[in-house]
Order: C-alpha cells, then structure tokens, then sequence
C-alpha cells in the first residue's frame, strides 16, 4: 500500500468506529428524542469489558482470562446494553436537558471508575495487549481486514437500524417524540418503548467501544474524557439527525475535519506559531458547529419526510 | 476535622452558590441548559487579570488581604468582559436561533461550540500556564479550631452582597419584574406589553456578570486558568438542580450543599473519588425530587 | 451556500493534508515526526517541549544536517487524546513518511501508539518523557520489537531521588500527595520501598485528581497525617495550587518536590519565601560540559533558564535520533532503530548538544568513525528494554532561585537500586 492508502484505510476504520456510536445516538436521539450527553460512558464500557476479557493477566489481577475475540466482542455489546438498562430505568422519565444533565455526569462517573478502580481497569496505567483480531496476516493484512470488518460492521448496524426504524416500532418512537401524550392516548407504552430505543442505541456505543480497544490494543482512562462526546453529537448534527446515512456522513466529515484541521496547522502555520495551533484549530471547529447551527440546523442530509426534530422540539421542551 | 470540613465546603461552595444562580436563572428565563455558562467565569476572571496586568498589580495590600484596591476596578472589568460575550453571544448565534424556533439541543449544542471557542481565545491570549491576581499567600488563621483565610472570608461576604443586590434588582426592578414574568410564561408577558427580548438580554447580562463574580472570586482563592470553567460545570449544574430550577435561594442552598457533601465525603470515600459526589447527588435528586429542593 | 462552503472546505482539506506527500518523496528535507500536546491539560508542559525539540533539530541543520539534506521537524498536536495521538503518528508515518518520531509525552499516549501504530509499521519511537513502566513489561513480553525509546529515566530512578532527598534531610515520617494517574499511582508505589529500605516510612498517601477546583480536602487530609514533610508529586498547575492551600493552611515547609515542579513558575506561584527548606528532585543533568552546552543553546535560544519537565529529555530525544538518522544505511525504520544503538558506542567519540557539538558528531559519523552521544542529560545508553537508568539529582531553593543540591551519579543509583531490591 502507498503511504496515502495506508492511512486512508486507517482513517475509514476510525470513522467507521465513530460512524457506529453515532448511529447508536441517533437511535436514541433522533428517533426517540433522548439527550444522552454520555456517550463516550457507554463506548468506555464496552472497550474495558473487552480489554479485561482478552488481555494477558498484568498488573497483579487484572485480566488473564483469553477469551476468543468474537466472544468477548458479544459480551461487551450485552454489558453496555444491560449498563444502559439499569441507568436508563433511572433516568427515562427526566425531561430532555435533565436527561443530558444526568448522562454528562453518568460519563463523568464512569471515567473515574475507570481511573480508580484498579483491580479492574487496570487505574491510569490502563490495560495493555488486548486481543486484536487478524494477527496472523502482518500489518498490512490486519489494516485492511479490520477496516473491512469495521465497515462491515458499520453497514450491518446501519441496516439493522435502518429496518427498525421503518418497522411500526419506529414510526411509534417517533410518534412519542413529537407527541408523547398523543402517542400515549393511542395506547402506546411510552416509557418502554422509549426505554427499548435508549438500550438498542447504547449497543452499537458498547460495539465501538470494543472494536476500538480491538483496533488500537490498549485503552486507558484518557480515551473517554468528556471531548469524545462532544465529538460525536457533532457528527450527528452536521450529519443530520434522525437520518442515518446522515448520520454516517456525518461522523466521516466531522472526523476528517477534525484530524485534516490538525494537518492544516502543519502545513499552513509557519513552525515558530504551530505551538498555538491547537487553541486556533478548537476555535475552528466551535465556529465552523456554530455556523452549521445557525445556518443549516437540519445538518447536510436531514431527516426525510418530517422536517428535522430539532426544528420542532417546544414540546419536548415543555414536557417534564 | 468535621468542622474544618464544614467550613472549607462552605467556602467552596459560596462560589459554586454564585455561580449556580446564574445556571438557574438561565435554566429558567432562557429556557436550556447553558453548558458554555461557566465559560463566563472563565472570561470574568481573565478579564480581570487583564485589567490587573495592565496596572501593573492590585495596588498595596490592604488589611489582612492578599490584594489591593485595584481589585475593585478588575473585578468591575471582569463584569463587563463577561456580560459583553454574554451579549454578543445571544446576538450573534441565540437570538437567530430563538428566531427559527430552534429547540433546547440545538441551543445547549451551540453553547457547547460557544464554550470551545471562548476557552481556547483565553488560552490563545494568556497561555496555559495559571496565573492569580496575587502572588501572596496567606498563611490561614485559627478561628475555634478551624483554619481560615481572611480572603476566603471577603469571598464569603462578597457573595452575600452580590445575593442581596440580586434579589433587589428580581424584586424592586421592572426589568427584575420582566425577567420573572418571562420565566413563567412567555407568551403571557408577551401579552402584557413585556418585551421578552429585552429580558432575555438582562438574564444574559445578569447571569453573565454572576458567572464572573464567580470566576474573579475563584481566581482569587485558588488560581486562573483556562478549563477552570469547564472544571466547574457539573457543580454548577447540580447545584442549581439540587436547589430547583428559578429558585434564587434554592441554588445558594444547593450550592453550599454541594460544596459541604463534596468535602464531607473524604470521610467515607477515598478522595480520588471526590470528583463524582456532585453527580451522585444530581442522580439522586432527580430521582428523589425532581424539582429541587425549593423549585415549584 | 453554506453547504458549497463546507463541501469545498471538505475537498479542500485532503488536498492540503496529501500535498505534502510529493514533497516527502523528494530528497531534501528528511523528514522527523513528532507528537507532543500543544493544548489540553498537558499543554503547558508541552510548549516548551515542542519549542527544544524545535532548537535541536535547528543545530542539526545548522550543523549541515543529515546525509546532505536538512531535517524538518513535522510537528503534531495530540490535544492529551490518545485517538488524536494515534492519528498524528499514523498520518506521520504513512503520510510525511517520517521514519521515527520523537516527543510523545504522555504514558497513555504513548502506549497507544506503541500499540497499534509504530511497532506494526517498524518506525522506532524515541520519547522524552513517558515514565510509565508498563512499557519495560511491554519490551522485555517482545511486544514493542526494540522499537520503543525513551530518554527519560523510568519512574524509579525519580522514586529513588525522592527517597535520597527525603531521608537525608532526616524526614523520617513523610506525608504523600500524589496525582492520581498512571504515573502517580507507580511512582508511590516504588516510593514506599524506596523509603522503607533507607529507613523511614511514609505517613500516608493522598491522591488528587488532576484539574479539581479546589484542593483543600486533599490538603486537609494530607495535614491530618501529620507527616513531618510533604513529598508533593504533581503536575505543575495542580502542584502550585496544592503547594499555596499547603502552605496557607499552616502544613510543614519541609517540602520534597517533585521534578514536574522544578520551575520558576511553581516557585512564584507559591512564593520563595516559604521554600527556603524545600528539597526537589529531578532525573540526570549530572553537571558536565554536555549539559551546560545545551543550557548554554537553551539560555541564547529563549533567554531564560532551561528549567521545566522534558526540555532536557526531549533535546536528547531528537538529536540522537537525529545522530542515528546519519548513522543509519538507509533512512528507515529499522536501519534508524539500529543506528540509535551505535551512536552510543563507549569507545566513540564523544558527541555534546548545540550546534557545533553536533557537526562534530555528524561529520565523524559520515567519515565512519564511532561517536558516543553525551547529552543534555549527560551520559546515558539505551538498555535492552530501549529504557534509560539515568543518574538523578537533588535540587533545593537559594534566595528564590533553583539551584542543585546533590547528583545521584550512575554508579551510586546502581547501588541504591540493589539495595532497595528493584
């Protein structure tokens, strides 16, 4: 592969990992109207719950267990599922920026777990040699299988969504977001079925999480930190939320920018003032979300047939 | 050691207090969760190290403080700088959004892309590294047993003051009146001839200067820098959650409370647990009690 | 429109990004990587250290640079997120091409890439300042290949500088507040041996999460040990103010220091005059004509002292690697791995920092001679493990001024390390 290939094969394999949390998040938020503001709690789960089952045992107690690869990558899904159930019977009947309140903190949570819970994390040392996949097919091999098996997995979660979402299920979650009391009055059941979409869209996080530990081989507490959320609900809304191939695009412009932003420092500043290149690049990316707010609010492909949630949310407002 | 506890959670807690009313009443007047609120804090308190610069210090010390009388012009400083990105932020991206009807996310996620950019200008201006309006230390004097410092204790009755200035200008003012109106009902005040735009450009204005007062007073007794804002939000927020929303006394109280629990619970978690308390005790309020403490 | 905007800056951005591949292929410059955090909670640290590694390369080329050609330093900003870490280092590696990198100044960063980027694409990665010993257990497993470099001396060396610095002011009973990470968590650790085997014991430790509003329950806490000294091993932002809300709170002015806080700034934030019985520690810079050539470049360059966490390191980092890059056959990765080896040859030449320190070595090196890099730290050799065991020292505050106390030398750090059982 030529240097370009190479990291472009790297880049589609991030943007694909990304690509799947934010499909999860536009279950959740899209379809069904819930502000997770925790995301990267969820991604955390899964990624540690896979580092402890695959890795060699270190540190003293943590891991040893050698679970196969797809194994462990189930186990982790169902962990964030069952996390996500357990915080979402918590927190489902909180208003909207409640919610967003509530999930912010559930991350933030979660990140000090991970830092102090040692005997299982691993703490700041982080856990190291996690199992990854396609080891016998050298580097090369394994770039390339596992961006195809992230893409894989990305077409999969976006199908399988794509046919939840269309089935009367979906049209029920949508109905409660803009109505709930309307869509309660037809004899729906609100809060499960509102419940149902918060776990379904806390999985695919779950899955990124461990193909992310799977792709990188080590994870620590700094991979989750509170920017990583950020990063995401700004891939669904340039993206456009409650469509799902926005939301895909969505998460490969906003990662491309958001590592090409880097690249430009690079090549635009001159050496002496690429120091302040990080501070100019956040204001980039704050201004250009800004922008994309104000002006075209519905992202590049909002949602189809409705005009976009986001658009009409008083209600959801109102509602506590 | 309980009561030393007490104390310092009451210290720290009078600047969460003063912050967490400005979340409150923007929660309720504006209508979402600001998340780039403590960014004003951030701004405040580096617009008064400006002025501070810019004089060459805070003047001769006075009395038992660390600073002098100039602080009195930085902090004034750090009000307008804060309520002047209060203003220009509502009018260049709130005020349009409002205008098309955008809802709560669209507008948390703007004050998201606000904050970035607010914080990382501060960087670009002052740098990383933190800074104080003076170098003195205090060495903290006995009082019953428990170790104060005399700043802390002017932080303490700054923020009663600015509390009482507050609640005069909500209850004796008619843009107090319009703000409160607003926060009951918009379309009604509307309806009385209040003009909500006018409100919500004092609940900017006054959240913004509280945010400052916040920062200025931080910066005071620990240290400037530039994610100190984003260091304080979750207090902030489950400060002016655990008080219930548009409740002025119920954020002081959720504030102080939030300061003393943070403290108190040393005695029964590890300190590197600390940084989760203020959460655990959103998640219990909003299971609990929903409305807050005082919220109706 | 703004959707034209935002296609255009899309398709705009990759052009940018890839133009620089054509120049990559061209002869001259050769390319450095490096990945330091210019922003973020590291940021302060890591602006100084990106500006020295800037001035090392500047004395490789002012010192004709290598094989020919001028080096340039291709600078990455990793924001302390480690996918942004590994995103620099894999677009520096498979994009600009660069055969090693440099910096890389967090242990989580660093073991992010060391996982999944530089190992797999065999380009030897010569940090300044990760301590984390998780990586010896990585390299002595084979899972980094000899291809993990570091310049900076592994936690111990600094937990054996504390407890020298501890003990032999006669502290037999110190409190611990440390920072609640990685390297925090291990340096305690090896810090209660450390001092156990010199014949004290600690009076307790209390962690500190980094970037707190306040730390006055920490301090508290730590006060309520009752210790007769500090051993305060923290950030330099988190330090000052747990060092002020110490003081201010009437705790002992027996301070141990750790060498993050060995800076002007630490000494004006919390004031000179409540340091005069401080004591700090800091890896290597044994005094020497090697060191004070580099203080010397550092003291022109910026106009101030080279005081602060990885300036040294980092200098060292770079110009070895920069020394291994004219060594090497070929301007590859494992050629560069190799080489970084035979520019610490014993029997060499002795090669020092600055610009004209390094014209010596390069033009011995390119007329086949055998040169022995000296650094900015003084003498060091990579182990098997790519690691350094690098002498400490002692520093302590006269009249507000940093000044050294005391050099832990190599031989002596050997000794200390037996008999604490490491």
């Amino acid at each position: 592969m030529t240097g370009i290939a190479s990291y472009l094969v790297f880049f589609v394999t991030l943007a694909s990992i990304f690509a799947v949390v934010t499909l999860g998040l536009n279950l959740q938020w899209g379809f069904s109207g819930q502000f997770n503001a925790g995301v990267v709690g969820f991604m955390a789960v899964g990624a540690y719950v896979y580092a402890f089952l695959t890795a060699p045992l270190q540190h003293g107690q943590v891991g040893g267990l050698h679970w196969p690869i797809a194994p462990a990558m189930i186990a982790s899904v169902l962990a964030t599922a069952l996390v996500a159930l357990v915080i979402g019977r918590l927190t489902i009947r909180l208003r909207t920026d409640y919610l967003a309140l509530a999930t912010f903190g559930i991350a933030a949570a979660i990140h000090q777990l991970a830092l102090n819970l040692e005997d299982i994390t691993g703490g700041g040392r982080g856990i190291t040699s996690i199992a990854k996949p396609f080891q016998g097919l050298g580097p090369e091999g394994f770039a390339l299988a596992f961006g195809a098996l992230a893409l894989g997995l990305l077409a999969a979660c976006h199908l399988l969504l794509q046919r939840l979402v269309r089935s009367p299920w979906g049209r029920s979650l949508r109905a409660i977001r803009e109505d709930e009391i309307a869509a309660a009055a037809l004899g729906k059941d609100v809060d499960r079925l509102r419940l149902t979409a918060f776990v379904l869209g806390a999985a695919p996080m779950g899955l990124a999480g461990a193909l992310y530990a799977a792709f990188i081989g080590y994870v620590s507490p700094y991979d989750f930190t509170a920017i990583v959320t950020f990063q995401i609900w700004a891939m669904l809304i340039v993206g456009g939320s409650g469509n799902n191939r926005g939301a895909v695009l969505g998460a490969f412009v906003v990662w491309a920018l958001w590592s090409m932003s880097g690249i430009a420092v690079v090549h635009l500043l001159p050496t002496r003032l690429q120091v302040q290149g990080g501070a100019v690049q956040a204001i980039l990316i704050g201004a250009l979300l800004i922008i994309m707010l104000v002006f075209r609010s519905r992202g590049m492909i909002g949602e189809s047939l409705h005009s976009s949630p986001v658009l009409q949310d008083e209600t959801a407002a109102g509602r506590s | 050691m309980i009561a030393q506890l007490v104390v310092d959670g009451l210290l720290t807690g009078a600047v969460i207090a003063l912050g967490a009313i400005g979340v409150t009443l923007g929660l309720a007047i504006l209508r979402f969760a600001n998340f780039g609120y403590a960014e004003f804090a951030t701004v405040g308190g580096y617009g008064a190290l400006a002025a501070v610069l810019a004089y060459g210090g805070t003047g001769a010390p006075l009395g038992p403080f660390t600073f002098g009388g100039f602080m009195a012009v930085a902090l004034a400083a750090g009000l307008a700088a804060a309520g002047l990105m209060a203003l220009i932020g509502d009018w260049a991206v709130f005020r349009p959004l409002r205008r098309r009807g955008a809802g709560p996310l669209v507008l948390i996620f703007a004050s998201f892309g606000l904050a970035l950019v607010a914080r990382n200008l501060v960087l670009l201006a002052f740098g990383p590294q933190p800074e104080y309006y003076s170098r003195e230390i205090q060495i903290a004097v006995l009082l019953g047993g428990v170790r104060v410092m005399p700043d802390q204790v002017l932080v303490l009755a700054v923020a009663g003051l600015a509390l009482a200035a507050l609640v005069w200008l909500l209850r004796r003012t008619r843009i107090g009146l319009a703000m409160r109106a607003v926060a009951e009902n918009p379309a009604l005040a509307q309806a009385c001839a209040i003009d909500p735009e006018a409100a919500i450009r004092a609940t900017w204005l006054v959240t913004g200067a509280l945010g400052a007062l916040a920062g200025t007073l931080y910066g005071l007794t620990v240290q400037l820098r530039p994610e100190m804002g984003a260091n304080l939000l979750l207090p902030l927020f489950t400060a002016a959650v655990l008080g219930g929303v548009g409740s002025v006394p119920g954020a002081v109280i959720g504030g102080l409370l939030v300061g003393v629990a943070e403290n108190l619970s040393v005695l029964v978690l590890p300190t590197s647990y600390k940084a989760i308390i203020p959460f655990l005790i959103m998640l219990a309020c909003f299971l609990l009690r929903p409305k807050g403490l005082f919220g109706r | 429109m703004t959707k034209r905007l935002l296609i255009a800056l899309v398709g705009a951005l990759p052009l940018l990004a890839f133009g620089g591949e054509a120049r990559a292929q061209a002869a001259c410059p050769h390319k450095l990587g490096a990945v330091i955090p210019l922003t973020g909670p590291q940021g302060p640290i890591g602006k100084p250290i990106a500006d020295t590694a800037q001035l090392a390369i500047e004395h490789v080329n002012a010192a004709g640079g290598v094989k020919g050609c001028p080096i340039e330093l291709v600078l990455r900003d990793d924001t302390g997120q480690p996918t942004l870490g590994v995103d620099a280092a894999r677009y520096l590696v498979d994009v600009q091409k660069t055969p090693a990198i440099v910096g890389v100044v967090g242990s989580g960063i660093a073991l992010a890439i060391v996982s999944s980027v530089t190992t797999a694409a065999k380009v030897p990665m010569v940090s300044c300042c990760a301590v984390t010993p998780t990586l010896t257990k990585m390299a002595e497993d084979g899972k980094t290949e000899g291809y993990f470099f570091r310049t900076i001396p592994t936690s111990r060396v600094f937990a054996v500088a504390h407890a020298v610095a501890t003990t032999d002011r006669g502290y037999k009973n110190p409190a611990v507040i440390y920072v609640n990470n990685d390297f925090g968590s291990t340096l305690l650790r090896d810090l209660e041996k450390a001092i156990a085997a010199l014949g004290g014991k600690i009076a307790g430790a209390v962690p500190y999460n980094e970037n707190q509003p306040s730390y006055r329950t920490e301090v508290n806490q730590a006060l309520a040990l009752k210790g007769d000294a500090l051993i305060l091993i923290a950030f330099s932002q988190d330090g000052a103010t747990i060092g002020r809300e110490w003081i201010s709170l009437g705790g002992t002015q027996n301070l141990v220091l750790h060498n993050t806080l060995r800076s002007q700034d630490f000494i004006n934030a919390v004031g000179a005059r409540f340091l005069g019985k401080a004591a700090g520690i800091d890896n290597a810079q044994v005094a020497g004509p090697s060191v004070d050539a580099f203080n010397a470049a550092f003291k022109a360059k910026f106009n101030r002292d080279p005081v602060g966490p990885g300036l040294h390191t980092v200098y060292d980092s770079a110009a070895v690697t920069a020394l291994a890059m004219q060594q090497a056959r070929a301007l590859d990765g494992t050629a560069i791995r190799d080489a970084l080896r035979l520019v610490q040859d014993a029997a060499g030449e002795v090669v020092m920092p600055g610009a004209e320190g390094l014209k010596k070595g390069l033009d011995a090196i390119k007329a086949g001679r055998k040169v022995r890099y000296v650094g900015a730290t003084g003498p060091f050799g990579f182990d098997k493990n790519g690691d350094v065991s690098g002498p400490a020292l002692v520093w302590k505050i006269d009249d507000g001024k940093l000044a050294t106390d005391k050099v832990i030398d190599l031989e002596q750090m050997a000794a200390l390390f037996r008999r604490i059982g490491y």
